[in-house]
C-alpha cells in the first residue's frame, strides 16, 4: 500500500498542474477567438488571389515567362517553408505537421532545403538532419504582413536567382476548433488553372504585364505565407484550447481516483491503530 | 515413558500435570490415546505446578480432562533419505499418499539446531531457472533464500510449480515442496501436476494445509527442512525447497501464541515472532557439504509491505521477487515488478558486468516509463520529448518481453512452455536496449521465449 504521506504529495502535484492547464485553456479560448477570426477574415481574400494567379499562369505566354515567378524549370531543388508553433501543449499538432512534412521529405529524389517557421518544426528538422536554409521563431500571436515578409522573401529571393525550383508551403490549417489539418500547398510555380475552352479570359495589361504581374506576384506569395501563418495559429490555439481542456479533466479524474486512494489507506491506519489499541487493552485487563 | 494427566483443554493448547521428577522435555512429543485415535501434543511450556503445557498437533475434539497422557521422550522425528522420494507426508512423517509404509532407515527429530557458522558456505553462485525476468533482474543464488511477494491470487504458486519443472527438467536436483496453510486442493493440484511430468520421483512434498488445526501449520516448515536437511548433510546434494506459503507459518504460530498465554505485540502478532521465522530460516542455508536453495511465497496481508511478519521474513532472504497485480491486469505473467525486485547477487562481481548493466538499463528504462506516467496520463503521449518517446516505446516492448508462457500454465495460455538460458536472456534485453527492434510491433514480444522468437513473431504477425 502506498503511504498517505506520498498519495498527498502527488495529489498535490497533479492538483498544481490541472490548474496550469486551466489556465492555459482560458488563455487559448481568448487568443483563439482572435486568430480564427484573423485566419477566416483573410481566406477570401487568400482564395480570389491564387485563383486570379492561376489564371494568370493560364496565359499562353509569347516567347518565354512574363515573370521569373511564373517560370516553370526542371527541378533539381525543392524548397518548403514548414510553419509549426513555437511552443508545444498543443495535443498533436506539431506532430502531425512534422510527420507530415517529413515524410513528404523522405519521398523525394531531389535535395529539399527548409524555412523553418516556429521552434518545434525546427527543431524536428535539425533532428533529422535536413538542410534548413532559414529558420524564424517568436512570430507574435497576431502577426502583421509586415513581420512575415522577411520569409516569403526569402523564398522569392530563392526562386529568382534559380536556386530553388520549386515551392512548397506546409502549415495546419483551421477547419474547426476540434479539427485542424495538416497541409503541404505547391506556391512556386504557379499551377496553371485549367480553364474550359468555352471562356475566353483572355487578360489585358495595363499599363503593360511585366508592370502589373512585377506587383502582383511577389504580393500573392507573401499572402500565401501570411494566410499559413495566420491559419496555424488559429490551428495551434485552438489545438491547445482543447488539448488543454482534456488534461484539465485528466487531471481532475486522477485526483479523484488518489483521493480515493488516499481515504481509503487513511482509514486503514485508523482502524490498524484502533484494533491495536483495543487489543492492548484487552491484553492488560 | 512418563504419564501424566490432561488438566486443562483451551482449543488447541493443552494443559498436562506429569509427575514432578518426570517432566517432559521442551518439543517432547507427548501422546495421547483417546479411544483408539491418536492425539499427539508437543510440549512447549513448563508454566510451574508441575504442568506443562502443550501444543495440539492432532484436532482436540472430544478430549476429555483427565484423560491420561504418555512422553514419547524425543520430539517428532520424521523419515529421511531416498525412500522419502516422490512420498507425500503430513507433519509427522507419515505417508499421505495411500502408497504403503515408509521404508526409510534414519528418523530425523523435526527440532535441529542451525548449522554453525563456520560450516556455512560463502561462496556465490548462480542458479539459471530458465525465467526471462528471474534470471535477469532477480538472479537465485545457489544456496539462497528467495522470497516471492504477493496479495493473492498474483500467481506465486504457478511460479513455484514452474521453478519446480525447470529446475528438475535442467538440473535434476532433489526438491521438496512444504506446503503451509494453502488450499488443499492445491496440493492434489501439485501432487497430479508432478506425476505428470515426471518430476515426482525427485521431489518429496510435506503438507500442512488449511484444513490442519494451527499446530501442525506452525511445524510444517520444520518438517519439510529436515528432509531437506538429511540430503544436504548426508547425502552432500543440492536441494530445493519450496515453501508455499511462509506467511502461513508465521500466522499459525501467531495463533497459537496467545493461546498459549503469551501477550500480542506489534499489529497483534506474536511476541516470539522474530525468534518463530529465524528457527526455520536460519536451518535454509549452503553448508560445506551440500546446499538448500529455498524458495518462499509470502502472502503479504493487505498488500501492505511494511507488516512485521512481511518485514522480519524479508530479513533473512537473499532476493525478493515481487508479484504486482497492476502487472496481472496487464496480462502479464510471470506478474513480476522489474522495480521492486531484488537479488543481493545482482552484482557485476557475480553476475557478470554485461548481465548487470543490461538489468540496471532494463530497469532504468521502465522506471522514467514509471515516472512518465502521470505526463504521460494527463497531457497525453504527444507532448513528449522525442527522447522520451523512445524510452516509452522501449519500456513497453521491455515490459510485453518480460513475459513468458509457463510450461505448468499450458493448459491455461495454449502456449508452449519456454525455458530461455540466462544468455539468451541477456542478449534480448541488450538489443531492445540497443533500440534493434524499435520497429517490431509490441504485441511481438507478448509471451514468447528469447529475442529471435519475438522477431519471428512480427514475421507472422505481419502477414
Amino acid at each position: 500500500m502506498i503511504s498517505p504521506r506520498i498519495l498527498r504529495r502527488r495529489i498535490r502535484s497533479i492538483q498544481s498542474t490541472a490548474k496550469i492547464t486551466r489556465a492555459m485553456e482560458m488563455i487559448a479560448t481568448a487568443k483563439m477567438r482572435r486568430a480564427q477570426e484573423q485566419a477566416l477574415a483573410g481566406r477570401p481574400y487568400s482564395d480570389k488571389i491564387s485563383q486570379v494567379i492561376a489564371d494568370l499562369a493560364a496565359q499562353p505566354a509569347s516567347g518565354g515567362a512574363l515573370h521569373p515567378l511564373l517560370e516553370t524549370r526542371e527541378v533539381k531543388k525543392i524548397a518548403i517553408v514548414h510553419i509549426t508553433s513555437d511552443r508545444g501543449l498543443c495535443g498533436g499538432l506539431n506532430t502531425n505537421i512534422n510527420r507530415h512534412t517529413g515524410n513528404f521529405i523522405v519521398g523525394q529524389d531531389v535535395p529539399v532545403s527548409l524555412v523553418t517557421v516556429g521552434g518545434k518544426g525546427r527543431a524536428f528538422m535539425r533532428r533529422a538532419q535536413r538542410d534548413i536554409r532559414a529558420e524564424f521563431t517568436r512570430i507574435s500571436d497576431r502577426p502583421t504582413l509586415l513581420e512575415t515578409l522577411s520569409i516569403s522573401h526569402i523564398i522569392i529571393d530563392d526562386y529568382t536567382t534559380g536556386y530553388i525550383d520549386r515551392v512548397y508551403i506546409a502549415y495546419s490549417k483551421f477547419i474547426n476548433v476540434m479539427l485542424q489539418q495538416p497541409m503541404l500547398e505547391l506556391i512556386l510555380p504557379v499551377e496553371p488553372a485549367i480553364i474550359p475552352k468555352t471562356e475566353s479570359t483572355e487578360y489585358i495589361y495595363e499599363p503593360y504585364a511585366q508592370y502589373v504581374l512585377g506587383e502582383l506576384l511577389p504580393r500573392f506569395v507573401e499572402m500565401k505565407v501570411y494566410h499559413a501563418i495566420l491559419e496555424s495559429i488559429a490551428s495551434e490555439q485552438s489545438a491547445r484550447m482543447t488539448a488543454m481542456r482534456s488534461a484539465t479533466e485528466n487531471a481532475n479524474e486522477l485526483i479523484t481516483d488518489l483521493t480515493l486512494t488516499l481515504n481509503k489507506a487513511r482509514q486503514d491506519m485508523i482502524t490498524k491503530e484502533l484494533l491495536d489499541i483495543s487489543g492492548g487493552v484487552e491484553a492488560l485487563r | 515413558m512418563a504419564k501424566g494427566k490432561v488438566i486443562q483443554v483451551i482449543g488447541t493448547v493443552v494443559d498436562v500435570e506429569f509427575p514432578q521428577e518426570a517432566l517432559p522435555d521442551i518439543y517432547n512429543a507427548i501422546e495421547i490415546n483417546q479411544d483408539g485415535k491418536k492425539i499427539i501434543l508437543e510440549a512447549e511450556q513448563h508454566i510451574g505446578n508441575n504442568w506443562v503445557r502443550c501444543l495440539a498437533l492432532t484436532p482436540t475434539d472430544g478430549l476429555e480432562r483427565g484423560t491420561e497422557a504418555i512422553d514419547t521422550g524425543d520430539s517428532i522425528a520424521v523419515p529421511v533419505g531416498k525412500a522419502t522420494l516422490g512420498r507425500l507426508f503430513n507433519v509427522f512423517g507419515e505417508p499421505l499418499d495411500n502408497l504403503g509404509p515408509v521404508d526409510a532407515k534414519e528418523h530425523y527429530p523435526i527440532h535441529r539446531p542451525a548449522p554453525v557458522l563456520e560450516e556455512q558456505e560463502i561462496s556465490t553462485q548462480m542458479l539459471e531457472t530458465g525465467l526471462k525476468v528471474i534470471d535477469l533482474i532477480t538472479p537465485f543464488t545457489r544456496g539462497g533464500k528467495i522470497g516471492a511477494y504477493g496479495g493473492a491470487g498474483v500467481g506465486k504458486t504457478v511460479i513455484i510449480m514452474e521453478l519446480i519443472h525447470n529446475i528438475a527438467t535442467e538440473h535434476g536436483g532433489f526438491s521438496v515442496f512444504a506446503g503451509v496453510g494453502e488450499r488443499s486442493r492445491e496440493g492434489n493440484d501439485l501432487w497430479l501436476e508432478m506425476k505428470e511430468s515426471g518430476v515426482i520421483d525427485k521431489t518429496m512434498m510435506v503438507f500442512g494445509q488449511m484444513n490442519e488445526p494451527p499446530g501442525v501449520r506452525a511445524r510444517i516448515g520444520l518438517t519439510g527442512v529436515t528432509m531437506a536437511e538429511y540430503f544436504r548433510e548426508v547425502e552432500g546434494q543440492d536441494v530445493l525447497l519450496f515453501i508455499d506459503n511462509i506467511y502461513r507459518h508465521i500466522l499459525a504460530n501467531m495463533e497459537v501464541s496467545a493461546l498459549l498465554g503469551r501477550m500480542p505485540s506489534a499489529v497483534g502478532y506474536q511476541p516470539t515472532l522474530g525468534t518463530d521465522v529465524g528457527e526455520l530460516e536460519e536451518r535454509i542455508t549452503s553448508t560445506k557439504r551440500g546446499s538448500i536453495t529455498s524458495f518462499q511465497a509470502i502472502y503479504v496481508p493487505a498488500d501492505d509491505y511494511t507488516d512485521p511478519g512481511i518485514v522480519t521474513t524479508f530479513g533473512h532472504l537473499d532476493g525478493v521477487i515481487s508479484l504486482e497485480r497492476s502487472i496481472v491486469e496487464l496480462g502479464i505473467y510471470p506478474a513480476v515488478d522489474p522495480l521492486t525486485s531484488t537479488s543481493r547477487i545482482l552484482d557485476p562481481q557475480v553476475v557478470g558486468e554485461e548481465h548487470y548493466q543490461v538489468a540496471r538499463g532494463v530497469q532504468k528504462v521502465l522506471q522514467r516509463y514509471k515516472d512518465l506516467q502521470d505526463v504521460i496520463a494527463i497531457l497525453g503521449m504527444e507532448e513528449l520529448s522525442e527522447e522520451d518517446k523512445t524510452t516509452v516505446n522501449r519500456a513497453r516492448r521491455i515490459q510485453r518481453f518480460l513475459s513468458q508462457p509457463m510450461f505448468v500454465a499450458e493448459a491455461f495460455t495454449g502456449t508452449e512452455g519456454k525455458y530461455v538460458p540466462i544468455k539468451e536472456t541477456v542478449r534480448g534485453f541488450k538489443e531492445i536496449l540497443e533500440g534493434k527492434h524499435d520497429q517490431l510491433p509490441e504485441a511481438a514480444f507478448y509471451m514468447v521465449g528469447n529475442i529471435d522468437e519475438a522477431v519471428a513473431k512480427a514475421k507472422t504477425l505481419e502477414e
